[in-house]
């Protein structure tokens, strides 16, 4: 899947927002560290990548009509086997099509559920003044309720993707806390690097979440993608 | 000419200014302007109002009731005539060839009138077609202080000037100009731009960043025009000279839906501060930070490191620099070994100490060879980054009044070190219960260039924006 495909694509169908699938499959694209995702159009499939993906996995709806997966049952973590996943490809296309009735589901979104790291978020948002702007900060309550993020302009210089990391008050926590490993802070320069290269490369990206990447002791990986696209 | 070439090098280096609609019985404008004249400069007036004009003739101004009569091209011109009128007055301007003008005139889109819009969109559409260099409107223009082009009949007039500044507000602009002037330190070339719109911010910065009279930059803004163009300048700007941004207001967050929780998180205020950092600005919140600031950066050498030796007169104060110098972020380390065992060869720990912070002022006795023995020692100390160090108005101003080269000694002792040294060196001088006094001394440490100021938080807070800004 080209950029261009996808955003051709996206823009006939009047939609502004990328489904997981294709972030994330642009973004593995452009370097960036993604987990594998791929989509499930039924049972079999969803089973058929589960295999494949290897166990643990999570499985999300896929709709683009449908921005908040959780609220209507649509994410299922931790499955563990075949029948597990198939029971859970139906309880998701089931409740979803509850609490969204006539929404066009596409599917379901199959991933191997990643070991737990220290939870980061990477984003990009067009500010009305200054144009395309990176975002990093620690994940989960440092980002809700302390807000404890950095900002920069694209495009990013090397340095620009240290200090985003080194201002932070929570970096602390990156260097290791209550005896945890430190995290590969050059692989999460990387993913801000890259993503900031794909945003410049990109105009029409309006938008992009990676939330959360998950920062392990070697190696970085964007569990969840939310791509915006301008509309026109 | 400052920058050969540049559209805006003519106004900033006039040899033709015109006052347009000035009044009596001040004729602020022609007043400002006169020390033009005196250098040299062709000041020309133009009115038509028959009563103000032999107002202006008594100045020795030579009056024109039509601009077309002046006969030959305006470099610069102050418009300070009422709004309806401006735009006659522009089409004239850029008739006679102009280069550019400052417009005093207001009551345009400031005023949320429609009149007032009208007539804003009206001078900016012509001033664009023509390529004319309208600063303002509602402004208070341009100060040159070498050429002797004012917008304060207070503000010197001056060769010396070293610091380029822009300001959004008039008021600030020239409280910039006074207040740095009393802190011995002098414009090279400053713009009060107002409503900003044909030339922003960004026009004026990329002028004195490449005016080789303009060591340092420093501007007042509350918002910009167009911020990706500011933001290409800004950090050209910041990799040939220093500047300082005092930033004022709250930036209002753009109407806008976000499907993204970056869009959420990204506050006009968060993104500032990050553009700031990325260009290498330093970051002020008032005009005594930035004069601060601009103190540290124009006279003393640049810091390598953190770490301060701090000398006060006695107890309570070393105390008092040392919370200082702390809370900013700075540390006070120990000294060497070999510095311990040079002062204690002579210090007094009777009523005294030579820790780090020292306790002195019993060990000095008022002997200068003893200040300069100690200053000696801590400028050899590797531990040593930096060195502040109080005087006492509070103790020493009885006898410095008694005794006024005990004053003078003093300086040239704090001069020659500071001029010896390779480590920056600043004096805290409170004004204590001698407030016009230490501010009648303040010029003579202006003139040796030793930075002097009133407090040790703002002396602490302008060494830890330079050495963030060395560290950038």
């Amino acid at each position: 899947m080209s950029f261009e495909t996808v955003l051709a694509q996206a823009r006939a169908e009047g939609r502004t927002l990328l489904n997981e699938v294709e972030a994330k499959s642009l973004l593995k694209e452009a370097g960036v560290s993604v987990a594998n995702t791929t989509l499930a159009k039924n049972r079999d499939e969803a089973q058929a990548q589960a295999e494949a993906a290897g166990y643990p996995v999570v499985l999300k709806v896929v709709s683009p009509d449908i921005a908040h997966k959780s609220d209507v049952g649509g994410v299922k973590l931790n499955l563990s086997d075949k029948d597990a996943v198939g029971v859970a490809f139906d309880e998701i296309l089931a409740s979803s099509k509850k609490a969204v009735p006539g929404a066009n589901i596409l599917g379901v979104a199959v991933q191997h559920m990643a070991p737990q790291g220290t939870e980061v978020i990477v984003g990009m948002t067009t500010d009305p003044q200054f144009g395309p702007v990176m975002m990093f900060g620690l994940g989960g309550i440092m980002v809700e309720v302390l807000k404890d993020v950095s900002f920069r302009l694209v495009p990013l210089a090397d340095k620009d993707a240290d200090q985003m990391i080194n201002e932070i008050k929570g970096r602390p926590v990156l260097a290791g806390v209550r005896g945890q490993p430190p995290a590969d802070i050059a692989a999460l320069k990387q993913t801000i690097l890259k993503v900031s290269a794909f945003v410049e490369k990109h105009p029409e990206v309006r938008e992009l979440d990676l939330n959360p990447v998950f920062a392990y002791p070697d190696g970085a990986l964007a569990v969840d993608a939310r791509i915006v696209i301008s509309e026109s | 000419m400052a920058v050969p070439g540049h559209r805006l090098d003519r106004m900033f280096n006039p040899e033709v200014v015109a006052v347009v609609g000035d009044k009596g019985p001040m004729y602020m404008w022609l007043q400002n302007n006169m020390p033009f004249k005196e250098k040299g400069g062709r000041l020309y007036s133009v009115q038509l109002d028959e009563k103000e004009i032999p107002g202006i003739e008594a100045l020795g101004i030579q009056n024109f009731r039509s601009m077309a009569d002046i006969p030959e091209p305006i470099d610069y011109a102050v418009v300070a005539v009422p709004r309806q009128v401006s735009p006659y007055v522009l089409k004239d301007l850029i008739a006679n060839g102009a280069n550019g003008a400052g417009f005093f005139t207001s009551g345009f889109a400031e005023t949320g009138e429609e009149l007032g819009i009208k007539l804003q969109d009206q001078l900016t559409t012509m001033a664009r077609e023509a390529n004319f260099n309208l600063v303002g409107p509602n402004c208070m223009g341009l100060y040159l202080p070498k050429s002797g082009v004012r917008f304060n009949a207070d503000a010197p007039v001056t060769d010396a000037g070293k610091i380029g500044f822009l300001s959004q507000s008039g008021t600030h602009g020239i409280m910039f100009s006074l207040v740095s002037a009393a802190n011995g330190l002098y414009v090279s070339r400053c713009a009060s731009f107002g409503n900003a719109v044909v030339l922003d911010v960004s026009d004026y910065l990329e002028y004195l960043m490449l005016d080789d009279e303009t060591e340092i930059i420093g501007m007042y803004v509350e918002g910009v025009k167009n911020g990706r163009r500011f933001f290409e300048v800004l950090r050209e700007a910041c990799k040939r000279k220093p500047v300082i941004v005092w930033k004022g207001g709250q930036t209002e967050a753009g109407a806008r839906a976000t499907m993204s929780h970056t869009g959420s998180l990204a506050a006009p205020q968060a993104v500032w501060d990050g553009m700031m950092r990325q260009c290498g600005a330093i970051t002020t919140n008032n005009l005594d930070e930035t004069i601060d600031t601009m103190k540290l950066l124009l006279n003393s050498k640049r810091p390598k490191g953190n770490g301060m030796a701090l000398m006060a007169q006695t107890g309570g104060q070393s105390v008092s620099i040392t919370d200082a110098f702390a809370k900013s972020g700075l540390r006070v380390p120990r000294f060497s070994d070999k510095t311990y065992a040079e002062l204690g060869e002579f210090f007094n720990i009777v009523g005294g100490s030579y820790q780090n912070p020292l306790d002195m002022a019993g060990t000095i006795q008022g002997s200068m060879d003893t200040l300069d023995r100690i200053l000696r020692i801590l400028d050899a100390d590797p531990n040593i980054d930096a060195m502040a160090m109080e005087l006492s108005a509070m103790f020493a101003a009885r006898q410095w009044k008694k005794v006024p080269d005990s004053l003078d000694k003093t300086i040239d002792t704090l001069a020659a070190h500071q001029k010896r040294s390779q480590k920056p060196f600043l004096v805290i001088l409170h004004p204590a219960h001698e407030a016009e006094y230490v501010a009648s001394i303040a010029p003579k440490f202006h003139a040796k260039g030793i930075p002097l100021f009133q407090s040790f938080e703002r002396a602490a807070a302008a060494m830890q924006r330079v050495l963030a800004y060395e560290n950038r």
